[in-house]
C-alpha cells in the first residue's frame, strides 16, 4: 500500500478575506461576540490579544475592528478548494469551531509524478496560492500535515515518514487547539510535547491513554500518527480518502445566425437550451427553484431575467411556461444575438413519497406539485401579492381577526365557541367605509338597522376600539354589516353578508 | 372503436350527440352536474344542477362591486366538492375568514387570485380553468366589460375544464348576449333571494323567465322591534352586551 502524503495549507488571515486591505502598520482585529478572534501582526505588537474583549483591543492598539463573517470565509474556502481541485482530487477543507485558523488539506501522493515531483508540485501549488498568505505543512497524516504547518519546515521534497514523525514529536502539546481539556490533563501529568505521548505509547500501548483521555482521544492520536489503532490486528485496508465534489451548476449558451427582435422567434430556443437544462437535471437526479436568463445584443449589452419557482423542478416544462408569461409582458430591449441560461443552486430531486395516510388529508397533498404549477404561472404574470388564501386570526376586532396568507401555509380554521353562532359576514372591507348620518343611516343607499347591536371591544393596550356593530338592509335587499363607533359617534359599514 | 370516416354517419348518431339542437324536445345527452342542494333551483335547471364544464353568468345588481347572496345559494354546492382547490378571481372585498367558516367552507382549500387589469383577468382566467386542480372558480368582471369575443374565450376555456365556473356580473349587462351556458339574475328582497334564469342552453322557455325564491336565514330578517324604530333616534340605548361576547346568536346551522 502506497503512502499518502498530505500537504496543509493554513490561512491564518482568513478571516480578513472580507474586509478591505489595510496598510501593514495599521491594526485590525476581527470581532466575534465582542471578542478578538482575529488580530494581524501590529495589533499583536501593540499588546492585542486573541480572546481579548473589543474595548481593550480598541484602548490598546487604536485598531480598526470588523465582526467575523464566517460565511464569507466558507465561501472563500468553497472557493479555493474548487481552485486546487486541478492538482488533486483529494481536497479537504479544515476548519475549527474554537480558533479562526481554517485551511485546506490536499493528499498529493497519487499527482507527484503528473506534477513532476513533490518538490514542483509544491512549488506550483505555492505559486497558485502566491496571492493569499499560506503556511505549508506536509506530513503522511491529515492531522499531522495540519499541526506541522504551525513549524513551517520548507520542503525539500525528499521526506519520509520518519521524518514527519520526528517532526511531530517536537510539536509541543498546546497546540492541540481542538482539545483543551485533554491538553490540560496531560500537562499536569508532565507531557509537554507529542513526543513525550509516542514514547508512552511505545513503552505501554495506546490503551492507556484511551483509558485516561478517552476514546476519541485516543483515536485522534492513532489517526495523528498514522499508527495502527489495534496492535493485535493490522487494519486491511486504509480509510478511503473522500474525493472532492465539485459544486455542480447548469451554464448554456446559443449564438443566434442573425439578431432576433421578436418574441416569438426566441420560443424555439428557449426550449431547446430548457430541454438541455431537464436533460441534464434528470441525469444527475437533481432539483432547480431558480434559474437565471442573460440575453446580450451585438454590443454585449445584457438584459438578465430570472425565474424562480415556489417547489424546485426536475422537469423543463414550467420553467418554459414561466419564461413565455414573463417575456409575454415586456418588449425585447434590443435585437437578441445571444442567450444564456445559467442555473447556479442546485439541490438533490427528492422523488415524493406518498404517506400511508387513508384519512381525508390525503387528496389535499395530491396535486401540490399542479398548485405550484398554477402558482409559478399566475405571480408571474400578477406579481407576488396576488395569489393568497385567507386565515382566522383570535383577534376580536374584525379586521385584524382575518389575514392574508401564503397558499402554502395551512390556515387556521378553528373559531372559538364563542364566535361559533355570532352573525359574521362573509365579505370584509379592510379598511371600513364611512356611511352617512343624517336623518337615516345611507352608504349608496338608505340604510335600516335589522338586527343588533353587539358590543365589540378589544385592543385596550393600544388604541382602544369599541363599536356597536348591527346587521342593517340597504333600500336594495343587500345585507351590510355596519357599526356605530362608541367614541366618536360616526358610523361604517365593514362587512357584507351573503349567505 | 374510432368511427370510420368512410361510412357515412346514420342520423340516430349525430341525434345522439349532445350539442344538436332539436327545437321543442328536450331530448339532451346528459351533462355532468353539480347538485345545487336548493330543491326548487335543481328543479328548474335542465341537468338537474349547476351544469359543469361550462360557464355559467351571474347578474347582479350593484356593479360588480357588491354582491346579493352568492354563498347563500352556492355554498351548499361548494360544500359538496372535496377534492381541489376553489378559487376566487378578483372578489369584490376581502373574504372574512369567520363567516366563511361558519358557513362551511374549507379555507384551505380557498384561493384568492386578485388582479386589477382585464388583460390579466382573461389570462388568469383560462388558466385556472384549465387548471384541474381548480374544481370552482368564482370570478368577478373586472371594471371594464368583457366583450363577446372574451366572454366565447372563457367559455371556450371552461369546456376544456371539468369544475364549476361563475362569472358575476352586473345587472346592466343582462340585455347583452352572452355565450354562457347558463345565465342567472339574483335579486335579494326582505325575506327571499329572488333567483331569475334568463338563458339555459338548451331550454327554450326563455321567455318566461323562471324565478324561484330562496328564503334567507333567520337571522337576517328583521327584529319586530327594531324594523318599528325608525332610526330616527340614536340606536337604542338598551346595550346589555358584555364586552367581546357576541349577543346575537345564530340559530344552530347544521354544518357539512
Amino acid at each position: 500500500m502506497k503512502s499518502r502524503l498530505w500537504l496543509a495549507l493554513r490561512l491564518p488571515d482568513l478571516p480578513l478575506v472580507s474586509f478591505p486591505v489595510h496598510p501593514k502598520e495599521q491594526a485590525v482585529c476581527v470581532l466575534e461576540k465582542q471578542r478578538v478572534t482575529y488580530a494581524n501582526r501590529a495589533a499583536f505588537e501593540a499588546g492585542v490579544d486573541i480572546g481579548m474583549d473589543a474595548t481593550t483591543a480598541r484602548l490598546l492598539s487604536d485598531c480598526i475592528t470588523y465582526q467575523r463573517d464566517i460565511q464569507r470565509e466558507q465561501e472563500y474556502l468553497d472557493q479555493l478548494a474548487a481552485y486546487l481541485y486541478a492538482f488533486t482530487p483529494y481536497v479537504h477543507i479544515q476548519r475549527s469551531d474554537i480558533i479562526p485558523d481554517s485551511g485546506l488539506l490536499l493528499e498529493i501522493s497519487r499527482c507527484l509524478k503528473l506534477f513532476g515531483g513533490l518538490k514542483k508540485l509544491c512549488d506550483k501549488i505555492a505559486s497558485a496560492m502566491a496571492d493569499t498568505p499560506t503556511a505549508y505543512g506536509l506530513a503522511h497524516t491529515e492531522d499531522g500535515a495540519w499541526l506541522l504547518s504551525y513549524d513551517n519546515h520548507s520542503i525539500s521534497g525528499d521526506e519520509n515518514s520518519a521524518d514527519f514523525i520526528s517532526r511531530l514529536n517536537h510539536v509541543p502539546i498546546g497546540r492541540l487547539f481542538d482539545w483543551p481539556d485533554e491538553v490540560e490533563v496531560l500537562k499536569r501529568t508532565g507531557f509537554n510535547t507529542l513526543g513525550d505521548i509516542s514514547r508512552q505509547i511505545d513503552m505501554q500501548s495506546i490503551s492507556s491513554i484511551k483509558k485516561r483521555l478517552g476514546q476519541d482521544f485516543s483515536e485522534f492520536i492513532t489517526r495523528l500518527f498514522g499508527i495502527e489503532h489495534n496492535f493485535q490486528q493490522t487494519a486491511l485496508f486504509k480509510k478511503p480518502v473522500q474525493t472532492y465534489q465539485p459544486k455542480e451548476f447548469f451554464f448554456d449558451t446559443m449564438q443566434f445566425d442573425y439578431p432576433i427582435i421578436q418574441i416569438e422567434q426566441l420560443h424555439t430556443p428557449l426550449e431547446k437550451m430548457l430541454q438541455q437544462l431537464g436533460e441534464f437535471l434528470r441525469e444527475r437526479k437533481l432539483a432547480c427553484q431558480k434559474i437565471e436568463w442573460r440575453m446580450f445584443d451585438i454590443y454585449q449589452n445584457g438584459h438578465h431575467l430570472s425565474v424562480h419557482c415556489a417547489i424546485p423542478q426536475n422537469t423543463w416544462n414550467l420553467f418554459y411556461d414561466l419564461i413565455l408569461i414573463q417575456l409575454e409582458n415586456q418588449q425585447l430591449p434590443f435585437a437578441v444575438d445571444a442567450i444564456e441560461l445559467t442555473c447556479q443552486h442546485l439541490q438533490k430531486w427528492q422523488e415524493h413519497n406518498q404517506s400511508l395516510d387513508f384519512s381525508d388529508r390525503r387528496s389535499k397533498s395530491l396535486g401540490s406539485n399542479d398548485l405550484a404549477l398554477l402558482e409559478g404561472k399566475l405571480k408571474a404574470r400578477l406579481g407576488e401579492q396576488a395569489f393568497f388564501k385567507v386565515s382566522y386570526k383570535d383577534n376580536h376586532i374584525p379586521e385584524l381577526a382575518c389575514e392574508k396568507v401564503a397558499i402554502f401555509a395551512p390556515a387556521n380554521q378553528e373559531l372559538p365557541a364563542v364566535h361559533q353562532y355570532a352573525l359574521r359576514p362573509t365579505w370584509l372591507f379592510e379598511t371600513p367605509l364611512p356611511a352617512k348620518k343624517q336623518r337615516a343611516l345611507f352608504w349608496r343607499g338608505t340604510l335600516e338597522l335589522l338586527v343588533g347591536p353587539e358590543r365589540i371591544e378589544g385592543q385596550w393596550w393600544a388604541n382602544t376600539t369599541a363599536r356597536d356593530y348591527y346587521i342593517a338592509r340597504r333600500e336594495d335587499g343587500l345585507r351590510v354589516w355596519v357599526y356605530r363607533d362608541i367614541s366618536s359617534g360616526d358610523w361604517f359599514v365593514q362587512g357584507i353578508f351573503s349567505g | 372503436m374510432p368511427p370510420n370516416p368512410s361510412k357515412p354517419i346514420s342520423l340516430e348518431q349525430l341525434l345522439r350527440r349532445g350539442d344538436v339542437w332539436r327545437g321543442q324536445s328536450q331530448g339532451f345527452a346528459p351533462q355532468a352536474a353539480l347538485e345545487t342542494g336548493h330543491a326548487e333551483l335543481n328543479a328548474c335547471l335542465l341537468h338537474k344542477g349547476w351544469p359543469l364544464a361550462s360557464l355559467v353568468e351571474i347578474c347582479q345588481p350593484g356593479a360588480g362591486t357588491l354582491s346579493q347572496g352568492e354563498w347563500l345559494m352556492l355554498s351548499p354546492a361548494l360544500r359538496q366538492l372535496k377534492n381541489g382547490y376553489m378559487v376566487l378571481l378578483n372578489p369584490p372585498a376581502l373574504p372574512f375568514a369567520p363567516g366563511l367558516i361558519q358557513a362551511g367552507i374549507d379555507l384551505d382549500r380557498l384561493l384568492i387570485v386578485a388582479v386589477e387589469k382585464k388583460a390579466d383577468f382573461l389570462a388568469s382566467f383560462t388558466e385556472l380553468v384549465r387548471a384541474d386542480i381548480c374544481t370552482a372558480l368564482m370570478a368577478w368582471q373586472p371594471k371594464h366589460n368583457l366583450s363577446y369575443t372574451e366572454l366565447r374565450k372563457c367559455q371556450l376555456a371552461c369546456s376544456d375544464g371539468k369544475g364549476l365556473y361563475l362569472l358575476f356580473r352586473p345587472l346592466s349587462v343582462q340585455q347583452q348576449s352572452s355565450p354562457a351556458a347558463l345565465r342567472l339574475r339574483t335579486q335579494l328582497h326582505l325575506r327571499s333571494l329572488e333567483i331569475q334564469i334568463f338563458k339555459q342552453k338548451g331550454s327554450l322557455n326563455q321567455a318566461t323567465n323562471t324565478s324561484i325564491h330562496l328564503p334567507l336565514p333567520e337571522t337576517w330578517l328583521p327584529i319586530a322591534a327594531h324594523a318599528n324604530l325608525r332610526q330616527e333616534e340614536s340606536p337604542p340605548s338598551s346595550t346589555h352586551s358584555t364586552n367581546n361576547v357576541s349577543s346575537i346568536k345564530r340559530p344552530k346551522r347544521k354544518l357539512p
